[in-house]
This record gives C-alpha cells, structure tokens and sequence, in this order.
C-alpha cells in the first residue's frame, strides 16, 4: 500500500523535475529553483553524515563550499578545464577536514561546535586577505597571476560560455545526479558498518570506544567524506554562477543553512535533509522577493527569513526534535487512530 | 595473562591509583573489592584504555598496552562491560551486539558467538527486535555482557555487573559469569557484595583510597579480621 503510494507520487514528480528544462516555464526560473534545490540537498545530506549519524555538529562547513568554488575557479583561471577541477575541489576540500578535523575532532559536544564557528571565521578572513600576504612574501609571489590569487574582497569571475541556456541545462542534470549520488552514498552509509559506528559514537561514545570503535579515526572520515560533497557542489555552484567572493561561500550564513536544512527536515535519517533542503530553499526564495505594502510604508521582507529560520528551529527543538519526518509520523499515527475509530463506528451501525 | 605493574592515575590535580599492580593468570575470576571512591573503576578503565597512565605498565599476554588506543585493546581480546552498562537505547539489541563485534576477527564468526550468547541468556533472543531502552535492568544487563562477549574476549572486564539489580536477578547474572569463565573466558570484575565476590572468584585485590590493600583467595580474605571489619561488618 505504501509502496505504490510512493511510486504513483515518486514517479510524476520525478518525470516533472526531469523534465522541468523542456518545459521552459516562467522563463527558466523553475530551472534555477530546482538547480539550487538539488544543490542545497546535496550539502544538507553531506552535512547529516558528520552531524546527524555521528551527531558531531559542524558551523564550519562554509569552509568546504568555498575551497571547492575558489578550487575550481582559481584552477579554471589558469588554463585547466573547469570538468576537471571537479574532483580536485573536492579532494581539496576534504584535505582541509583533515587539517582542522583532526585537532577539532578531539573535543566534544558544544565545544565541537564552538570551536567549528572560529574555524569558519578564520578561513573566511584568510581568504579574503590572502592576496595581501602573498604580495609581501617574495617565495609565494609566483602563485599571483596579474597580481591575483584569490581576489581578496572584489572575488574572482569566470569567462561566460556562449551558449548559456545548454550550460545551465546540462548543469541542472549534473547536480541532479550529483544529488542522487550524496543520498546514495547517505544510504550506504546508514545501512553499513561505518554508519553503526556513527551511531554507536553519536549515542554514546565512550561505550563505542569499549567495544572497539576507532572513534577519532571515524570522525574525522565522516567529516572527510562531508566535506567531499560539500566541495564539489561549491564547485559546480561556481561553475554555474560564475562569480565568487568571500562573503558568499565562505559567509556564516551558508554553515548556518547546512546546519538548519538536516534540522528542519529531521536529523540524522536519510529523507529528512532532502524535505529540510526543499523547505529551506522554497521558503528562502518566497520571502526574498516579497515585499509588505503598508500604504505609505515599502518593506521589502528580504532579511525576514532568517527571522523564519529562528523561529522555526527554537520551535523544532522544543516540540519536534525529529523535523518534518516527525511531524510526518505524528500526523500518521492521529490519521491511522482516526480511520480505526471511523471503521469501529460504521461496524457497530 | 595480565600484568599490571605500579600503575598511578591522575584526573587532573587528583591522584586516583597509587602504585596499583595485580596480575591475573588465564581461566581465573578475580575480583576487585572496595568501597566507592577507591579507584575500582579507574584501575579497569586503565587497563582497558580509557585513561591515560602517568607511570607504570601494563602487559596483555606479554604486550605493553598501557599506550595503546582503546579500539586497539579491544582488538587484543580484552573486552569492557562498563559500568552502567552504557547500551545504545535507541538501537535494537541485534544492533547493540552486531556493534559488539564491531572489530574484524569478530565480525567474521559473529553468527556463531552470537548464538553462544543467545544459549548463554535466552532472553536476549526473545527480545531480539525491541529497542534495547525498553528491556528491564537485568536484560540489560545481560545485554551488556552479551555485547561484550561478541568481541570474543579473552578476558572480559565487568564493571559492577550486579548494580541495581534484584537479589535474584543478582545471584543469576553471578551464576552465568562463572559459567562463561568455565567456558574459556577469564574474568576481571568488580562486585560490591563482598561476601559473593569472595565465594566466586579464585583471587582478589581490595582497594582502599586508590591503593591495593590486600589480596589472595576468597578463603583467606574471609577469615582475615580486617576483611570482616571494613567489609561485612563481622
């Protein structure tokens, strides 16, 4: 019963988003929507890997999308395909977990979390002030092509290919299978040996270091294989929008949004990030361009959702700490005790 | 099989172990005795990695692995039940013993050591899909140490198998401790009713203040006044 209810809804909704580029609705909008959405999914179930199977909550994941947007373009530059940076944006990107990984690592709970914001930060400062302390070291004064590495505040812009629509089209079926790719490796990872280490050290660590999980070593391979999506998919952003500075990939505002995407969706399971990316995305984009007419008054409501995104995560973790996948199975249970009632009803009459 | 040698621990400022050695030789049951605060629990945590020495050694079957991570001791065939017995509530009990031969040589006769522990506490097989939050606190028990017999230890450290449990229960979980060491497992525990530990083990240490105090067979600590005095109030 359930399974077909989900291949009768599964199906269309997936042949609509295949489809979505064809259809060239509201003049491409819903393309850019669904790029960003798919996107979005990607880093929310990269993200659950470290933070919601083995529940180590990373601010700092920012740094990841932003080596793999800078990767890509500072490469692209120099003369390297941009298909081929790919991969390298996210093997750097995972590098980097493995550098501030292995000291971060070792602290727990909170001031795991704490210690990610500064990590955030710092990186973000240092891209944005790198080309400076390049300029004054005569070794690494090589790296500056025209006097540029990473373009310190002003960011760095990609040449435009000439055929734009066919380039956004086919990277709108690129991150949709990069999409497909995150949740299958998610899945693996769940159903795994790895992913019971996970929860063995999210539950409990200390019991999962008697019974002979290598904590630290999983950790840091959960936050390597994180920042691996993560890294690709500032990658293609890149690539897609051919324009990056500091403050938009490495900015506090895009850890916050992978930590609240898992959150809204509901932590720690497969589906969740994906509603919580859907969510995010949808609500991000309605309040962005709404504005609130008073007569005299224009509000443009452009900075409201993150008012929206507090609310809503002060009231998650009061009520439903399991997200949208909670409320989900909440209104299962009231809607299955409702039908049983109706049946009992209708039998006694 | 076991060789502690003038171990000392400190949290901190806070000295725990001083000068702590024991030994225990294979197919024994030796037992830690002592009251709260006198280092029971460091002395096995120490042994099985979960903290750090300041001084001394430790040898497993004639290896030093006082600087060893504790994933790796565990892969050396000592296992931990630790007190409280630290089970994954929100996993079934299969998941809470498949995570018990989490480490490689385990993993591969998983079926057959699991069946063991099934024969050992039919129970655990009863309740094979429940949630282990929602066994009572000798299931769980029981739990722990089946978790901790995937391993395939060969010795098996239990801290405080019998806290919070019923007299009977007590006398049961005891009674299946002696039969796995019966069975080719050699035992580290300790047990706070003093007069059973003594009956059931071959050999044990007292502890008093983070130092050992006493030790030889159950008979001998029974009759020595001492024992009597601090400890069953004779």
């Amino acid at each position: 019963m359930s399974r077909s209810w989900k291949l009768w809804v599964g199906g269309p909704v997936l042949a609509f988003l295949v489809l979505i580029p064809f259809l060239e609705l509201q003049g491409g909008y819903l393309q850019t929507l669904g790029f960003l959405t798919f996107l979005y999914i990607t880093m929310s179930t990269a993200w659950n890997i470290l933070g919601g199977y083995a529940g180590q909550t990373s601010f700092g994941h920012a740094t990841f999308y932003g080596l793999g947007a800078y990767t890509t373009c500072i490469l692209t530059l120099r003369g390297i395909p941009a298909l081929l940076t790919i991969p390298v944006a996210g093997m750097i990107a995972s590098l980097y977990g493995l550098l501030w990984g292995y000291p971060c690592l070792r602290l727990r709970g909170q001031y795991f979390a704490i210690a990610t914001i500064g990590v955030g930060e710092a990186t973000r400062l240092l891209m944005l002030n790198l080309d400076d302390l390049i300029k004054n070291n005569s070794l690494l004064k090589g790296f500056l092509q025209k006097g540029v590495l990473t373009g310190g505040a002003t960011g760095l812009m990609l040449p435009t290919p000439p055929d734009i629509q066919a380039y956004a089209t086919a990277f709108y079926y690129g991150v949709m299978g990069l999409m497909f790719f995150a949740l299958f490796v998610s899945w693996r990872v769940k159903n795994g040996k790895f992913g019971l280490g996970l929860f063995a050290i999210n539950m409990d660590m200390d019991a999962a270091e008697t019974v002979g999980v290598n904590t630290t070593r999983y950790k840091i391979l959960a936050l390597m294989l994180s920042a691996f999506l993560v890294g690709i998919s500032g990658s293609i952003y890149a690539q897609y929008v051919f324009y990056i500075d500091p403050q938009t990939v490495f900015g506090f505002p895009m850890s916050i949004a992978m930590v609240l995407m898992p959150i809204i969706g509901g932590i720690g399971t497969l589906i969740g990030p994906v509603l919580g990316a859907v969510f995010y995305i949808v609500v991000q984009d309605r309040i962005l361009t709404a504005n609130l007419n008073l007569g005299l008054i224009k509000l443009s409501l452009s900075s409201l959702h993150l008012l929206v995104y507090g609310g809503l995560l002060v009231l998650i973790i009061l009520f439903e700490p399991k997200g949208l996948l909670g409320v989900h199975h909440r209104f299962n249970i009231w809607w299955n005790k409702r039908k049983r009632r109706s049946l009992a009803a209708t039998e006694k009459a | 099989m076991l060789d502690v040698k003038n171990i000392h621990v400190s949290y901190g400022d806070a000295q725990a172990l001083w000068d702590v050695s024991l030994a225990v030789s294979r197919d024994e049951i030796i037992t830690l005795v002592g009251s709260n605060g006198s280092g029971k629990s460091t002395t096995l945590k120490a042994i099985s990695g979960l903290v750090p020495l300041s001084s001394g050694e430790i040898r497993f079957e004639k290896t030093r692995i006082d600087r060893l991570h504790a994933y790796r001791i565990v892969e050396m065939g000592i296992a931990h039940v630790p007190e409280g017995r630290r089970l994954w509530p929100g996993l079934s009990v299969r998941e809470n013993l498949e995570l018990g031969a989490y480490i490689r040589t385990a993993r591969n006769v998983k079926k057959e050591t699991m069946e063991w522990v099934f024969k050992l506490f039919p129970r655990l097989e009863e309740r094979i899909s429940q949630l282990a939050g929602t066994l009572s606190g000798g299931e769980q028990q029981m739990l722990a140490i089946g978790r901790g017999l995937l391993s395939k230890p060969k010795l098996l450290i239990l801290d405080e198998p019998s806290l919070g449990l019923a007299p009977l229960l007590v006398d049961e979980v005891l009674e299946t401790i002696q039969k796995i060491n019966r069975q080719g497992v050699t035992i580290l525990l300790i047990e706070q009713n003093v007069t059973r530990a003594l009956s059931l083990s071959t050999r044990c240490y007292v502890l008093e203040l983070g130092r050992i105090v006493l030790s030889g067979t159950g008979q001998d600590l029974l009759a020595d006044e001492r024992v009597k005095a601090a400890y069953l109030g004779l």
